[in-house]
């Protein structure tokens, strides 16, 4: 499974994002190689609608599940098309919601 | 950290005021202003050192006259009408959307997407933090703007264990961009047909973002009727009604003489004191 | 003869003057220009109101066609567009109508269709038309629907009233473009005081014949400062009064009430004398 989580700074010991969007980077994991790999969000400057493409942008790297503080109305929407799960996150830290996540202790957003 | 936001919807219900006195009660040592089209938190607090920066929020086209061959595909190209002929051909700085399809048009490569400066961002260093901004006239969406504003607040910031943001009125891009990552908001409402509508679309937009929601009502004596009106609507909803404040001209009159009323041993200041003790506990809880 | 009002701020009486102004003035118009909060037709309360959509162009996308180059989302500069799936998606909200889309796509796999933005409602109170947009909920841009009230109630040769938006933004500017004359209305307070500033700055901008309304009046004089600092007609001031709130919260139309309606009125005839 892979995972995506919007994060201020690169790599699994940085603090998660608020603004999904506008995120500095995302964190992506994959649970079986148990690898993550950081990516800048190329769109976070964008006049509006970044949500959609950060939305894109996880979609477009297969991601399954997405952890997050919150998305707005319309990333929700794209990454409902993408069929991203979408779970909120408990902990300011990547590497902690990601085994919380794997631990089942994260809640659904919607 | 805890972030608490302030909305209204409507404009002029009483917002700032209500941050302002939060801020003071509270000694919250970070706060913002995310009102960037009509910033109002500054006239009331601020302390320590202003530093200010422009703000480029998009770009627009710009023409370079000794390229351009006067074709006019660029004006023909133009969905907005806001590229004229005049002898020359310009861009109408203020109608200028930034969609750069002028600038894909033109045969000469005389048109460049450029920086815009839109605005202004200012934070005020000292015992405590203050972020805010303000947008030039005409510069439409400010989403972008308040995440800018939410950010310098946290870049500038110590371990502080509240935050407390005076949000943007209306329902759309800034707010949900001052909704992202609060843990909670209180909405405050006036008692008129238009407050009411406005508040229940913000209740709408704030239920998305799965937060804790609390309700106040300013001026409720303006109009009792519809101050019950409005209770009666929270009251199936899962969202705390945390109390009501009476209408008092002396709020202005101190306001204006920069003092802070909640200090002064007012009804409406007993009423603003109780609100803030109960949004605190539910914020805390 | 067109007159925009309009104030920094939502709350300080701008609807209340709109409506009044228009309801005493003959042959007039009434144009509801703040589409994303329109509240004038709490006032006007008209039956069988007309409505009309507001259309704009938005993209579809031949998927036959598409080869997903994804030239065109990588174009769009509102971000309306994106690859999702091995399909391009068109988000209508985020589209602004700038046609580039179309024009980028190497495979001529892009048409335009209508799309309904908001409505423009419209009918008669009395003497006075009554025009009003409202924007789609989630909608990024009123201006469209801004553009045709405007074009509409021109068109009628009558005295038009424009409500405008609060702040200063772009649809403020649209709204002010082609009034003869502006009024301001402000509250006696620091935040008035800055947010007049404001709505000061873009009509002198615009180059327009302003006035100034005081409303909810206590007795401080900064906003009758600054005024007479900027050389400004204060065209009146409207003291507090409880009862007058009350009425307008609850949707009443103040100047029917003998006691309101000189108040009214006389800014009307200061306001007609100062354009001519």
């Amino acid at each position: 499974m892979i995972i995506a989580l919007p994060t201020k700074t690169s790599g699994e010991k940085s603090f998660i994002s608020d603004h999904f969007g506008r995120t500095n980077y995302f964190y992506i994991y994959n649970t079986e190689t148990k690898l993550g790999e950081a990516y800048i969000n190329a769109n976070k400057d964008g006049q509006g609608g970044v949500g959609v493409k950060s939305s894109e942008f996880i979609i477009n790297k297969n991601v399954e599940v997405l952890i997050t503080p919150s998305v707005g109305e319309k990333s929700l929407r794209v990454l409902n098309e993408g069929e991203v799960k979408i779970y909120k996150s408990i902990e300011k830290i990547v590497k902690v919601n990601i085994e919380s996540f794997l631990n089942g202790e994260l809640k659904e957003l919607f | 950290m805890k972030q608490l936001l302030i909305l209204s919807g409507k404009g002029g219900t009483g917002k700032t005021t209500i941050a302002s006195s939060f801020i003071e009660l509270s000694k919250a040592r970070a706060f913002a202003d995310c009102d960037v089209e009509a910033p109002n938190l500054h006239l009331l607090k601020h302390e320590g050192t202003k530093i200010s920066k422009p703000y480029f929020g998009m770009k627009k086209a710009i023409i370079d006259q000794e390229k351009c061959i006067q074709c006019g595909l660029c004006k023909e190209s133009c969905n907005f009408n806001s590229i004229s002929f005049d002898g020359t051909y310009t861009i109408d700085e203020f109608g200028c959307e930034g969609c750069s399809v002028c600038e894909f048009v033109c045969p000469v490569n005389a048109i460049k997407m450029v920086d815009n400066e839109n605005g202004e961002m200012t934070v005020y260093k000292g015992n405590s933090v203050f972020s805010t901004a303000e947008l030039k006239m005409g510069s439409g969406n400010s989403g972008k703007l308040v995440i800018a504003v939410k950010n310098q607040l946290e870049e500038n910031l110590t371990n502080q264990e509240l935050t407390i943001i005076d949000g943007s009125p209306g329902i759309g891009c800034p707010v949900i961009a001052s909704l992202s990552g609060v843990d909670m908001v209180l909405i405050v409402a006036e008692p008129s047909l238009s407050g009411i509508s406005d508040m229940e679309r913000i209740i709408k937009t704030a239920r998305i973002f799965q937060v804790k929601i609390a309700v106040c009502v300013n001026k409720f004596d303006t109009n009792i009727a519809l101050t019950r009106k409005i209770e009666n609507y929270i009251l199936p909803l899962d969202i705390d009604y945390v109390g009501k404040i009476p209408y008092d001209k002396l709020v202005t009159e101190f306001t204006n003489r920069g003092k802070m009323f909640v200090d002064e041993d007012l009804e409406v200041s007993k009423a603003v004191k109780s609100i803030y003790k109960q949004t605190i506990k539910i914020l805390n809880s | 003869m067109n007159i925009a009002i309009l104030s920094g701020k939502g709350g300080t009486g701008k609807t209340l003057l709109s409506v009044n102004l228009s309801y005493l003035a003959e042959n007039s118009v009434y144009v509801d220009c703040d589409v994303e909060e329109p509240n004038g037709l709490l006032y006007y309360k008209i039956d069988n109101l007309e409505q009309e959509s507001v259309l704009t162009k938005i993209p579809v996308i031949n998927n036959d066609l598409c080869d997903g180059c994804r030239i065109c989302s990588d174009f769009c500069k509102f971000n309306a567009l994106a690859f999702i799936k091995g399909k391009i998606k068109v988000y209508n909200d985020l589209c602004h109508s700038c046609g580039g889309c179309k024009l980028v796509c190497p495979q001529k796999a892009i048409t335009e269709i209508d799309n309904a933005i908001g409505v423009i409602k419209s009918g008669q109170y009395e003497d006075t038309f009554v025009l009003s947009g409202e924007l789609k909920v989630g909608e990024e841009s009123g201006v469209p629907i801004i553009n045709r009230l405007l074009e509409e109630s021109s068109k009628l040769n009558k005295t038009v009233f424009i409500d405008s938006p609060p702040g200063n933004g772009c649809t403020v500017m649209e709204s002010i473009s082609n009034a003869d004359y502006c009024i301001l209305v402000a509250e006696p307070s620091i935040f008035g005081l800055h947010n007049l500033n404001m709505v000061y700055n873009l009509a002198t901008v615009f180059k327009k014949k302003i006035g100034l309304v005081i409303n909810k009046t206590t007795g401080d004089p900064i906003i009758n400062n600054y005024a007479k600092e900027k050389g400004l007609k204060i065209l009146t001031e409207i003291p507090m009064d409880f009862e007058l709130g009350k009425l307008n919260s609850e949707g009443e139309i103040v100047s029917k009430i003998p006691k309101y309606k000189e108040l009214f009125f006389n800014i009307l005839e200061t306001v007609f004398k100062e354009v001519n």
